[in-house]
């Protein structure tokens, strides 16, 4: 398997150059064959990569360990959702699920542009294929998913990183990646439009979904690794500054400038160059970031090791990058002057200018920040490194620029504001953003950052309320129905506009989050049992410690009383897992207690057995919760800025007379997505079970047979192996107790079946359902390229055989329907 | 236009010098060297009171507890050289004997004394493994 896999990511390469060659010489020579052939050889790179895909996951099910990367981030132990996941643990399978994603992307950018933008498509597939080049060269002669051990394979694998072993930290790589990936459909497209010369605002209109929905997983890809940090590391805060973290980060500040300074040139046709430029800095920083990382380039304690091949590799590539790009761009300069100038700085304009340009500080400042101790030791040969203090002391200010900026942009008009209409427009917001700070000061709150933020959010949120009031009312009065119609129709005329603002609403609640890590409280203490430790409102009391075992790992459990005003308001229970497989790096598992005003967070830092001392860290993080939450609001307004016509058409015609009922249950339907965050406070690690090892084969099998059935938040559907709530421990107990008795699997299997009344109780219905469908998934996988494949073989030909004269002809029309349906869907 | 122009570039060099200005006077404050014990021991009077980042391996059995504290005394090597360092708080979990540190703080005629969270602890099978399988004495040695 594993050297078809090699063969295929070889076949794979080859077809990639094709596709390349092909598309350049049809889009020189005009030859639609050529271009069709292109195409077509790039969905057929898509049945290849998914056939990859489909081998590395076949392996890493049924345990090859003979392949070297399965057996580096896999093991048997392991629950079957992380061996899949084990697919992108390492650099070698990321890279060829990068590629696997960019095919993807790329197939479907091209297949849905295919008739609109004609001109274009030979050299987005050209461009497109190049980038998968050059991750297919560095896996086949560098980084290959496939090498197998020369010698003797071993039994059974090392088993992924237990910080991995987490479901944010599983499905974070795959949503940056997505980020990523999606950040490479608009650089194609900016990229073909610079070779063609068709710089008009088109090919901006082709991406622009593209890059927000793109932007939307990098911020979703960016919280969940805060979330992660936050809740596996253990070290009470959930940004630190760190290269890897920064390197997702930097792309993220450009496609943002982007997302905004696109709109003026939609509006003013100015700002064609910087567009551009942003584009093309965005998927450079994408590169880049990849580069800062895996080639041990920056030192960190995260990063991923040193690679000197790796690192010339990335260095060509990126270089060739910004030549090509900005050579492109140079060349093209004539066709991309604008054809309006800034007429005034209070105008709309000029606050999406400023935004670009602190958003793309930012972006070169972190930049600069992270590289700074390599170039320091390049220029001055000692190396100097710079800490979150220094980035915290220039992000500050800058973050609360942005944030001002952020209701500023919104209230002023077009092209220039007139002074009246600025009095109109500012009055009320900028009273919001007063009577909160006067507030908050009366109140006796004294950090003056967190303050300032506190009240330019109110600022913010006073503009955008503004907004959506003003437009209600005179839609209201425009077709004579109620508020909340109002409303709807307004936000389902202009979505982009009113989910942009949903976006900012997010984005504020964010900042909330960040500016109460301002009244952040920490201390690090040794405890005694019985000994009790204040912080903020909180005593905590010590009890005990406990011990257990799983299938998988040992486990460490301090018991801890919390109270406030001497009145017991919860147990916490912060503990340290010890993975078999990687006992000398224990896992940090936090306890917390989540309100919405803040969280208690303790970290069982350290223990003697014998006589039961044990050190903890304990830190009280005010409104932390605020930042998980305002990405939820982002991700609703980004979703409603993506939403099709069609969508809104639809519940419009659905919901005339019920529109009322309709918001509100929209709005219900808000705070339930939001609802699982603070229901996850109960997500105690209640280890209240008393030693319970399990003694035989059989049992052990059992325990990964059977789930925990209390049915909360926290436990899920855990295996009984794992979960670690009481109810868990008492089904062991039971499980045990039968076992004993003398019962066989079937047996036992047959009484949980009788004592829940159906399948629910077994991990894995033993001849159906998930596990058979995780056993076939990659053949499905196979099967589906393979039918792309031939599909893709059948077209081929058939337009072989077909007269070419008609075939134009019929795609102009079409070509033409579709190009008059983009106009007139930009219209508004 | 050249007026224009002149303005332009007027206003970039402006913001271009207030930039620069300020992060040279944080950079002052902000920044540490980062060296290797043996790189700090050839002239350690050179580093006293400076802020340092000092790269080193935790030597086998040199940390010790002071009872019923969180105060930890522990040496770390490079090259040979080893220097002594003291640190009140909780370490982080890579923090084993033999493992690779980097600790930050400033260096007086006593040792090293760490500053608050100054520890950090790289493992090395953090995410990428160890080279190759094999017994727990040749994993060792191979560091």
């Amino acid at each position: 398997m594993a050297s078809l896999g090699s063969f295929t990511l070889l076949v794979a390469f080859i077809v990639c150059t094709y596709a390349a060659a092909v598309s350049v010489a049809g889009a020189r020579r005009r030859s639609p064959r050529l271009i069709e052939s292109g195409v077509g050889a790039f969905y057929l790179l898509v049945a290849l990569m998914l056939l990859a895909s489909a081998i590395i996951l076949h392996a890493f099910i049924t345990g090859d360990y003979s392949i070297r990367y399965v057996d580096q981030y896999s093991d048997s132990a392991q629950p079957l959702f992380y061996q899949l996941a084990s697919y992108w643990g390492g650099l070698d399978g990321s890279i060829m699920f990068w590629v696997t994603l960019l095919s993807i992307f790329g197939a479907c950018a091209i297949y849905s542009n295919r008739e609109r933008q004609r001109e274009l498509i030979p050299y987005v597939v050209a461009v497109i294929a190049v980038v998968e080049m050059f991750f297919l060269f560095v896996m086949i002669v560098h980084k290959n998913p496939f090498a197998t051990y020369l010698t003797q394979a071993p039994i059974d694998g090392r088993g992924l990183n237990p910080l991995l072993q987490n479901p944010y930290m599983a499905i974070h790589p795959p949503s940056l990646y997505i980020g990523f990936v999606g950040m490479t459909i608009p650089f194609a497209f900016a990229l073909a439009a610079l070779i063609t010369g068709h710089v008009d605002d088109s090919w901006l209109r082709a991406v622009r979904r593209w890059t927000m929905g793109a932007w939307l997983f990098l911020s979703l890809g960016l919280t969940l690794g805060m979330i992660w940090a936050y809740e596996e590391l253990g070290w009470g805060g959930y940004w630190g500054w760190d290269p890897v973290e920064n390197a997702a980060l930097l792309p993220w500040f450009t496609a943002t400038a982007f997302l905004h300074s696109v709109m003026v040139q939609e509006r003013r046709s100015m700002l064609r160059v910087w567009n551009m430029t942003l584009v093309i800095m965005t998927f450079f920083l994408t590169i880049f970031g990849t580069f800062m990382t895996r080639t041990g380039v920056v030192q960190s304690i995260h990063s991923f090791g040193q690679d000197r091949a790796l690192y010339w590799m990335f260095i060509v590539f990126m270089v060739v990058l910004l030549t090509v790009s900005f050579g492109l761009v140079i060349y093209r300069l004539p066709l991309l002057r604008a054809r309006n100038e800034l007429e005034s700085w209070v105008s709309r304009e000029a606050a999406f200018l400023v935004n670009n340009w602190i958003l793309l500080f930012s972006a070169v400042f972190v930049l600069f920040a992270t590289m700074f101790p390599t170039l320091s030791e390049a220029v001055t040969g000692l190396r100097l490194t710079v800490g979150p203090p220094f980035f915290t002391k220039w992000m500050l200010p800058i973050g609360l620029i942005l944030l001002t900026l952020t209701g500023v942009g919104p209230l002023l008009a077009w092209r220039q504001s007139s002074l009246s209409n600025l009095r109109y427009q500012f009055a009320w917001p900028v009273a919001a953003a007063l009577l909160t700070g006067a507030g908050l000061y009366a109140a006796g709150f004294r950090v003056w950052v967190s303050g300032i933020c506190f009240a330019l959010c109110a600022f913010v949120i006073g503009t955008i309320g503004q907004e959506f009031v003003r437009g209600a009312v005179v839609r209201r009065e425009a077709t004579g129905t109620d508020l909340f119609t109002a409303l709807i129709g307004l936000v389902g005329r202009s979505r982009r506009r009113y989910g942009g603002y949903v976006v900012h609403v997010g984005i504020v609640l964010m900042f909330l989050g960040f500016a109460g890590s301002g009244f952040k409280q920490d201390a690090q203490m040794l405890l005694r049992p019985g000994q009790e430790h204040e912080i903020g409102r909180y005593t905590v009391r010590y009890d005990r410690l406990s011990q257990n075992t799983d299938s998988q790992k040992q486990m460490i459990t301090a018991h801890m009383t919390v109270m406030q005003d001497g009145e017991q308001v919860g147990e916490l229970f912060p503990a340290r897992w010890f993975y078999f497989k990687h006992e000398s790096e224990p896992t940090t598992e936090v306890a917390m207690r989540r309100t919405v005003a803040e969280d208690l967070y303790i970290v069982l830092a350290g223990y003697e057995l014998d006589d039961q001392a044990a050190s903890f860290e304990i830190t009280v993080n005010p409104l932390v919760n605020w930042v998980w939450f305002g990405f939820t609001v982002l991700a609703l307004g980004t979703g409603l800025a993506l939403l099709p016509e069609s969508a809104f058409a639809y519940a419009g015609a659905m919901a005339p007379s019920g529109a009322a009922t309709a918001s509100s249950l929209l709005l219900v339907g808000a705070v339930t997505l939001v609802m699982p965050m603070t229901a996850s406070a109960q997500l105690l690690e209640g280890a209240r079970q008393e030693v319970n090892v399990p003694t035989t084969q059989l049992e052990i099998d059992m325990r990964r047979s059977l789930v925990c059935m209390c049915g909360s938040p926290g436990c899920g559907k855990k295996i009984l192996a794992e979960c670690t709530c009481a109810t868990a421990a008492a089904t062991r107990e039971e499980l045990k107790r039968l076992l004993a008795e003398g019962l066989t699997r079937d047996e036992v299997l047959q009484f949980y079946i009788d004592k829940h009344g159906s399948q629910e109780a077994l991990a894995a219905p033993l001849d159906e359902g998930f596990n058979r469908l995780a056993w076939l998934f990659p053949y499905l996988l196979a099967t589906t390229g393979a039918f792309a494949m031939g599909g893709a073989l059948v077209r081929w030909t058939r337009h072989g055989h077909e007269p070419e004269r008609t075939t134009s002809q019929t795609d102009g029309t079409a070509h033409l329907e579709a190009r008059l349906d983009d106009e007139l869907r930009n219209l508004d | 236009m050249p007026a224009k122009t002149v303005k332009k570039l007027l206003t970039i060099v402006v913001l271009m010098t207030a930039f620069g200005g300020l992060l040279w006077g944080t950079l002052q404050d902000g920044a540490a060297y980062y060296m290797h014990v043996d790189e700090v021991l050839a002239e350690p009077e050179v580093w006293y009171g400076k802020n340092l980042q000092v790269h080193g391996y935790v030597v086998e059995g040199s940390r010790t507890w002071k009872p019923d504290t969180l105060e930890v005394r522990f040496q770390v090597e490079n090259n040979g050289a080893v220097i002594d360092a003291e640190y009140t708080g909780v370490v982080p979990d890579t923090f084993q004997d033999g493992s690779e540190v980097v600790i930050s703080g400033q260096l007086g005629p006593h040792g090293f004394s760490v500053k608050p969270n100054g520890v950090m602890a790289k493992c090395p099978s953090k995410y990428e493994p160890a080279p190759t399988l094999g017994t727990a004495g040749t994993l060792a040695s191979s560091d």
